[in-house]
C-alpha cells in the first residue's frame, strides 16, 4: 500500500507514569476522511500529538509521508486545535491570523507574497469569513473562531488537516456546517478529526477510530451498541442518525 | 509651568531629559505591548530589580555601572527564561527568588565599595535630570538594536505568542524566541532606568501598552500608540515635575497609573465596552 500518508507503528506513550497510548497501530490513507472518537482522556488528543510530531512515542514509530523530515512536512500538515489559548484582547485581525498559517522559521520579515495573500483570501472566502477579515479576533463568535483556526491551517495547501474537536464550542447548527465543509475538502485531502460525538460524526466520516487507550478500528457501517459498551466501559444509547 | 519651558530653551540638561523621554517611549510602546499581550509583567519586574545586582558588582569593582546593568539584566532574563521553561509550575517562586536576590546581591555590593558614597536612590527611582549626552546615544543604540530584531522577526514573535504550538509547528522555535523577547525586555529596563528607575519601569512598560491595548486592533499599532502615550506620559511627567521641584520618575509612574484608571473607566463605562 504505498498510498499510505500517515503510518502509526505500534506507538505507546506515557506521562510520567501513567500510561496514556498503548500499541496503537494506524494507517491512515491519502484523500481518507477519518474521525478518532473515544471519552474523555482516552488519549485522543496525545494521539494527534504523536501525529503531528509535538510529542514522541516511547516506543514505536509514526511515520509521515514515508518518513519526510521535519522540514520537508512542514505545510503538508494542517493542525486546527481545540482551542487556543489567547486572550480574548490579543491585539491581532482575522486577516492577520489567518495569515499566520504561512509563517516559518524562516518568514521575510516584510510583507507576504502576492502567492500567499491569494492563498489567505481563497481559504477566508471558503470558510466565509471574508467579510470579518479587519474584525480583531476576540469578536468573534465560537463558530467564526473555528472558521478562521481553520482557514489558518488550510492557507499552506496542507495534503492532511488535523482537527481536535472542531466543533466543541460552537452550536449544532455551525457544527453541521463544518462538517459539510470538511466533507467537501475531504475529496482532495486526507483529513483526521477527533470527537466524543460518536453519532454525529459517524454520519460524515469513511472510517472511525475508536480510541481508548487502546484502539479499535471500524467502518462506519460496523458501529454498534457492542462496540461503544466496549470503548466507554458503560451502556451509551446509540442514537441512529441518518442524512 | 511656564517656568519650565523657559528652562527648556537654557539648560542642556531639561532637553537631554525630553530627548530621553522620546527615545526610551520607543523601546517602551515596542516592548511593553509584547509584555502586555505575552502577560510577563511579574516577569518583567523581576528582571528589573535583578540588575541591580549588576549595577552593584560594577560599582565594586569601580566599572560603569550602566554595563554592570546590562550584563545582569541579559543573564538573569536568560536565566529565568532557560529555567521557567524547563520548570514551568514554579515560575512566580522563580521570579520572586531572582527579584530579592538581585536586589540583595547589588545592596551587598554597594555597602562593601570602599568610600560608597553613591545616590541610591537614583539607581532604584531614576533621575533624569542627570542624563548626559552619553547616556542619549547609549540609549538611542539600544532602542535601535531592539527595534532591528523586532523588525527582523516580527511574525515569529506573533505566532508564538498568539499560539505556541501551531507556531511550533510551523517549525519556529518558541523557545528561542520567548527567550529572545526576555532579551530584548531586559535591554528595554536599562532604558529605562535612568528615567523612572528600577523600581518604577513596570509602570512605563505596562500601563501605556495596556491603555493602547484597549483600542487597538492589531499588534503593529499598538506599537505605535503604545509608545506615543508612553512619550507623553513622561514628557508631562518631566514638565509637571520640574517647577514644584517633585522627584521626576514618581510624578511619571502615578501619570501613568492614572491615565490607566481614566481609560478603564473611559472604556468600560462611557464606550460600554468590556476590558
Amino acid at each position: 500500500m504505498n498510498n499510505v500518508v500517515i503510518d502509526i507503528d505500534r506507538v505507546s506513550f506515557n506521562y510520567t507514569d501513567v500510561p496514556v497510548l498503548r500499541d496503537i497501530s494506524l494507517q491512515i490513507r491519502a484523500a481518507e476522511f477519518i474521525g478518532i472518537i473515544g471519552p474523555n482522556a482516552s488519549g485522543k488528543s496525545t494521539l494527534l500529538k504523536l501525529i503531528l510530531g509535538l510529542l514522541a512515542p516511547d516506543t514505536g514509530t509514526i511515520s509521515r509521508f514515508n518518513q519526510a523530515g521535519k522540514k520537508e512536512r512542514a505545510g503538508r500538515i494542517g493542525y486546527v486545535p481545540q482551542h487556543v489559548g489567547f486572550a480574548r484582547d490579543f491585539p491581532i485581525t482575522v486577516r492577520e491570523a489567518v495569515l499566520l498559517g504561512h509563517v516559518s522559521a524562516l518568514a521575510m520579515p516584510f510583507g507576504y507574497s502576492r502567492r500567499q495573500l491569494a492563498a489567505a483570501e481563497q481559504a477566508m472566502a471558503a470558510l466565509e469569513i471574508e467579510a470579518l477579515g479587519r474584525r480583531q479576533i476576540g469578536r468573534l463568535s465560537g463558530g467564526q473562531l473555528q472558521r478562521v483556526l481553520i482557514a489558518r491551517a488550510l492557507v499552506s495547501g496542507p495534503e492532511v488537516l488535523i482537527l481536535d474537536e472542531p466543533t466543541s464550542s460552537v452550536d449544532v447548527r455551525a457544527e453541521e456546517d463544518i462538517y459539510a465543509l470538511l466533507k467537501q475538502y475531504s475529496e482532495r485531502m486526507t483529513i483526521i478529526i477527533v470527537s466524543h460525538d460518536i453519532a454525529f460524526i459517524s454520519g460524515y466520516v469513511d472510517r472511525v477510530a475508536c480510541l481508548n487507550q487502546t484502539l479499535v478500528c471500524h467502518d462506519t457501517q460496523a458501529i454498534n451498541g457492542d462496540i461503544i459498551k466496549q470503548l466507554y466501559a458503560a451502556p451509551v444509547k446509540l442514537i441512529d442518525h441518518r442524512h | 509651568m511656564g517656568g519650565f519651558f523657559t528652562a527648556l530653551g537654557e539648560y542642556a540638561f531639561i532637553r537631554n531629559a525630553l530627548l530621553a523621554c522620546l527615545f526610551a517611549s520607543v523601546g517602551c510602546g515596542v516592548i511593553g505591548s509584547y509584555i502586555v499581550v505575552k502577560r510577563v509583567s511579574f516577569l518583567t519586574g523581576g528582571i528589573a530589580h535583578s540588575v541591580m545586582a549588576g549595577m552593584g558588582i560594577a560599582y565594586f569593582y569601580d566599572s560603569s555601572p550602566i554595563v554592570g546593568a546590562i550584563l545582569a539584566a541579559l543573564a538573569s532574563s536568560m536565566a529565568i527564561g532557560w529555567i521557567s521553561l524547563r520548570w514551568r509550575q514554579h515560575e512566580d517562586i522563580l521570579i520572586a527568588a531572582f527579584w530579592s536576590a538581585g536586589m540583595a546581591t547589588g545592596i551587598l555590593f554597594l555597602s562593601l565599595t570602599p568610600g560608597y558614597n553613591v545616590d541610591l536612590m537614583s539607581y532604584l527611582f531614576g533621575n533624569i535630570l542627570l542624563i548626559t549626552g552619553r547616556d542619549l546615544w547609549l540609549i538611542f543604540f539600544l532602542d535601535l538594536s531592539i527595534l532591528l530584531v523586532v523588525l527582523l522577526f516580527y511574525r515569529q514573535f506573533l505566532s508564538s505568542m498568539f499560539d505556541e504550538e501551531f507556531a511550533r509547528l510551523r517549525g519556529i522555535n518558541t523557545e528561542f524566541f520567548y527567550i529572545l523577547l526576555l532579551c530584548l525586555i531586559s535591554i528595554t529596563i536599562v532604558t529605562l532606568i535612568q528615567l523612572v528607575g528600577l523600581i518604577l519601569v513596570i509602570a512605563l512598560l505596562t500601563l501605556p501598552a495596556a491603555i493602547a491595548n484597549q483600542y487597538v486592533t492589531s499588534l503593529h499599532k499598538m506599537f505605535v500608540c503604545s509608545a506615543i502615550i508612553c512619550a507623553l506620559i513622561s514628557v508631562s511627567g518631566v514638565a509637571l515635575s520640574f517647577g514644584p521641584d517633585l522627584p521626576t520618575g514618581s510624578v511619571i509612574a502615578l501619570l501613568a497609573c492614572g491615565c490607566y484608571f481614566v481609560s478603564v473607566f473611559i472604556k468600560r463605562l462611557l464606550l460600554n465596552g468590556d476590558v
